[in-house]
């Protein structure tokens, strides 16, 4: 039997590219499907997406304003950037908005998705309620939160209804209080995003083991912390990184409800990339914030993606 | 089904989850009363419905003029929005195909170069790509407007279809093979009906983006013709600032449709968000 | 410390009004195993999760040892469950998901490892506590269900079709390792499966369950040799018993069954004889298992005999399995119904056991003996056995 295996390899090796050579052939005579299809929808791609960053980069380093030709100026925006207190209130303001939108949205997704999951009767009526907001204009919700912290509004009314008027104040004119208020418009529209993502992870933790746990004597708390909980991993990956994606870059609300004020304390990146290049036409200085909060959100989300990971794959 | 026991912990439980959400429907309870109110000024408590209704208010929002006008807005909406979809589904699925049907390497690259297109954020981008389009006439029309949106959601689009289409057993496009169909002809008769369902995720998801889209449409349609609803909206509050019932009887108009939409397509669009977005 | 575990009049009606179990009375005895058999939907499995807490019970009573356990939670009544589908934790390894209902208990540490290092001995998982489910085969799976349940040291088992999901091969190992643990952990087992040979095997005592109603319960030979109607006849044994028409009538002082055009005395030592008298006259539906309908070698030759055309022959080696058209009309037993007959519009292939040297081929006309003793009568109104 041995001295017919050299010989066969001998032939298969030479035999090998002929081979390749035929199955290319015929897997384009079997339809195989061109790349050609594909062609508009890279090339959109490349061109919106790669392209546009690149020379959106590109023009951080100059001191373009959009109508004269620019020239090349190095890092100077971004020392602007850093020595500007208002442009470091703005990062600042940034990460602060972004870090209490995701903890906040996540838990309170959380703990409905966790009450909605099972023999709730009315569940479906009441996923759908507070997912709706979701689906709405966040311009449109930032007007209506408008109207509850404006000073004659309903927020202030309540309180004073209830005896706790010393609580009363302008809540989006007060520094202290403007920011916060935002992030409460934006954990409002978009806990239901991340419960509806949640609800979709429970899925998972199947009846099969539910009831095995039930068997097993768990406590709740000990169901949730041993099984639940590992097993919504990977809905936690998505639904962290997404709630962190849309709270670095939320823009809408603030316009809407501050622009910015009072005095910066509502400043955030896109506020001011779009202040700075659409407005006053600042070009060059705007690219650069915005390749800031490029670099931060690519950052951020690929360095939570692979934290989460690999915290799925040790469980 | 053993565990819909009914249980009292269980109905204390709903209790409390019908609760909440009637606190959290507060805000769209204050849209609508406030909207209905004669004077937003008014004295009374805090959260009791006007009556009788006053339903005049719409009617003013409606015919607002100049920049804050809402029907002029709405159809630009429409138009833009399912002319922007309808390419993403063609021309996204188009190029999922290729990339879920082809094998090898470079198939995997291009996904997730994809998956990265999704991930990147646009604020950096827009800037080039307003001036590019500045150049190209672009600026301030319908074309430029649909343009942009195919460009800026076409990864979304071909990530949600090229899952989806890898899932597909080929059976049917090799039947078709055999029964002499062409290319162009499979793909349009046999592979797209397929793919209804996650078009249809598709179509919602982006549909919704495009629709509620103001950062973009702030920076290219302001102040001309073709504004959409957000746009407009944000020009109507802030012509009638403080004026709260016409306010929110604007916003009420420009959130209607997607509310009516949201009626028929929710658990389709719960399932976008939720099936699309995992993994 | 084992308990029995007792079934007092249990029902179960659904909220749609479905009535999966009527009035149901078994009694298990400490350290039994006792097997519910029958085919699909014949309400076991939902018997088994009543018993273990994950279904309510709309009437009766259901004890484990002197508690009533109606209104336990499943984590009071000291029941492990072992899952048809084993329901491990997937982001565990072996050993956590056999720690996990103890650790769920709050035992210590010491006490965690020493009962599950005894449990992965027993069902020999001793190499495999680091590994992960998804890392496991079928029978590794399984074994870990059940080391699962015995960690628990509870007073009941209650196995929900354990061995449905593995092949032949591994099904026949694991139930004699099942019959093996069993006798020697000596804990009150209730065993759930649908397969009647699993029954016959394993079961100390069966009981069968058809529609929600049991059928009958007793040892496996007992439920073979006598079954209490025309289902629990057809159910048990493979294959499944011939159910042919008959008549009653009388021939001088003896009875004879009328088979089609043929006679055949009814045995004076046949169980049934004496109550068959007050059948004379009227229809019958006979039961013959194939070794009771046999070839001439090897049967005395007294024996009666019917005619038939045999259909065809499997071979299985030690004997033949012969599908005969006897002159008698067959009669169809319908699966689910309390056992009642219907008729059959074709003609009748009756299953023989012939021996292995008899030389048969289809078309042939051959001979049949009957082993009237052992012929089983049942009424053809309700199905239930003539005794």
């Amino acid at each position: 039997m041995d001295s017919f295996r050299p010989v066969a390899e001998a032939a298969r090796g030479s035999r090998s590219a002929a081979v390749a050579r035929a199955l290319r052939l015929r897997r384009r005579r079997l339809g195989q499907v061109p790349w050609a299809l594909a062609l508009p929808g890279f090339a959109a791609l490349v061109a919106f997406h790669f392209a546009a960053i690149g020379f959106g980069a590109y023009y951080a380093f100059t001191n373009w304003n959009g109508l004269a030709h620019s020239s090349w100026v190095g890092l100077r925006n971004f020392r602007e950037i850093v020595d500007d207190a208002s442009a470091r209130g703005a990062l600042w303001h940034t990460l602060e908005l972004a870090g209490g939108f995701v903890v906040l949205t996540n838990a309170i997704g959380l703990a409905l998705a966790l009450g909605l999951n099972r023999a709730v009767k009315t569940r479906h009526l009441l996923r759908s309620l507070f997912f709706l907001p979701v689906a709405l204009s966040p311009l449109a919700i930032a007007y209506i939160w408008g109207w509850i912290f404006y000073y004659q509004g309903a927020l202030n009314r309540v309180l004073g209804s209830v005896g706790l008027s010393s609580l009363k104040r302008d809540w989006l004119g007060n520094p202290s209080t403007a920011l916060w208020s935002i992030l409460v418009v934006m954990v409002w529209q978009f806990s239901g995003l991340a419960m509806v993502l949640y609800l979709a992870g429970l899925q998972s933790v199947s009846e099969d083991i539910y009831e095995a746990m039930l068997v097993d004597g768990a406590s709740p708390w000990f169901r949730f912390r041993k099984v639940v909980l590992p097993l919504l991993a990977p809905a936690m990956t998505v639904s962290a990184t997404l709630t962190l994606i849309i709270g670095l870059r939320v823009f809408d609300q603030l316009k809407a409800l501050t622009d910015g004020q009072p005095v910066g304390a509502t400043e955030t990146l896109a506020l001011e990339v779009y202040q700075q290049t659409f407005y006053l036409l600042r070009f060059g200085y705007g690219a650069a914030l915005a390749l800031i909060l490029t670099a931060l959100i690519t950052v951020f989300a690929l360095t939570q993606l692979a934290l989460l990971r690999r915290n799925e794959q040790r469980l | 089904m053993g565990l819909a026991r009914y249980s009292r912990a269980t109905f204390l439980r709903e209790l409390a989850l019908i609760l909440v959400a009637a606190v959290f429907c507060l805000p769209l309870y204050l849209l609508v009363a406030i909207a209905l109110d004669t004077t937003a000024q008014s004295f009374k408590t805090p959260l009791s419905f006007p009556w009788p209704p006053h339903f005049g208010n719409f009617a003013q929002a409606w015919h607002a003029g100049g920049l804050g006008n809402l029907g002029h807005a709405l159809e630009s909406s429409l138009i833009i929005t399912v002319s922007s979809v309808a390419c993403l589904l063609v021309l996204g699925s188009l190029c999922a195909y290729a990339v879920a049907r082809r094998q090898g390497r470079l198939s995997n690259v291009l996904y997730v170069l994809f998956v990265l297109g999704i991930i990147l954020p646009f604020q950096l981008a827009i800037i080039p790509l307003y001036v590019a389009m500045r150049h190209l006439g672009l600026v301030g029309n319908y074309a430029g407007m649909i343009l942009l949106n195919v460009g800026l959601l076409m990864p979304l689009t071909v990530f949600l279809y090229t899952g989806f289409i890898r899932a597909l057993p080929r059976d049917y496009e090799e039947a078709a093979r055999v029964d002499g169909a062409g290319l162009l002809r499979t793909y349009a008769r046999v592979v797209f009906p397929l793919l209804w369902p996650i078009t249809a995720t598709a179509a919602v998801l982006v549909g919704i983006i495009v629709w509620n889209e103001f950062f973009v449409a702030l920076i290219f349609l302001a102040g001309t013709r073709y504004q959409t609803l957000p746009v407009a909206l944000y020009n109507f509050a802030g012509e009638y600032v403080a004026r709260w019932n016409l306010v929110f009887a604007g916003v009420l108009i420009a959130i209607a449709p997607v509310l009516a939409f949201y009626l028929f397509a929710q658990r389709q669009l719960i399932r976008g968000f939720s099936g699309g977005v995992k993994g | 410390m084992t308990a029995g575990i007792t079934l007092t009049g249990v029902g179960k009606v659904y909220p749609g009004g479905t009535q999966a179990i009527s009035n149901l009375d078994l009694a298990i005895e400490p350290g039994e195993l006792m097997v519910l058999v029958g085919p699909s939907g014949c309400g076991k499995t939902t018997t088994l999760r009543m018993t273990a807490g994950l279904e309510e019970i709309t009437e009766g009573e259901i004890r484990i040892g002197d508690r009533v356990v109606n209104s336990l939670d499943p984590r009071e009544r000291d029941v492990a469950m072992v899952f048809q589908n084993y329901a491990l934790y997937p982001h565990m390894t072996v050993y956590d998901n056999l720690a996990f209902p103890l650790r769920a208990h709050g035992l210590a540490r010491a006490e965690v490892r020493k009962r599950v290092e005894r449990a992965a001995e027993l069902l020999g998982l001793d190499g495999l506590l680091g590994r992960k489910p998804r890392a496991l085969s079928g029978g590794q799976r399984q074994r870990v269900a059940m080391g699962r349940a015995i960690v628990r040291e509870p007073q009941v088992f209650l196995m929900d079709e354990p061995l449905s999901n593995l092949d032949a091969k591994l099904r026949t190992e694991m139930r004699a390792e099942i019959a093996d643990l069993q006798r020697e952990l000596g804990v009150t087992t209730m065993y759930v499966t649908h397969d009647q040979v699993e029954a016959m095997t394993l079961g100390r005592r069966i009981a069968v369950l058809s529609g929600g109603v049991l059928q009958q319960q007793g040892p496996p030979q007992q439920l073979y040799d006598e079954p209490a109607n025309v289902f629990v006849a057809t159910f048990i044994g493979s294959p499944a018993m011939n159910l042919l028409a008959g008549r009653i009538e009388r021939d001088g002082d003896a009875l004879v069954c009328a088979l089609g055009d043929r006679r055949v005395p009814v045995h004076p030592a046949n169980r049934a004889a004496a109550a068959l008298a007050g059948y004379t006259g009227a229809e019958v539906v006979v039961g013959a298992r194939p070794e009771h309908l046999t070839d001439s070698a090897g049967s005395p030759p007294d024996r009666p005999r019917l005619k038939g055309r045999v259909r065809f022959v499997e071979l299985l080696g030690a004997e033949q399995l012969v599908q005969l058209e006897l002159d008698a009309i067959p009669v169809v037993a319908e699966a689910g119904t309390n056992g009642l007959p219907g008729r059959g519009g074709s003609r009748a292939f009756a299953l023989a056991r012939f021996a292995s040297e008899t030389r048969v081929s289809p078309g042939d006309l051959v001979e049949v003996r009957v082993a009237t003793g052992r012929l089983r009568f049942f009424d053809p109104k309700t199905g239930r056995a003539i005794r």
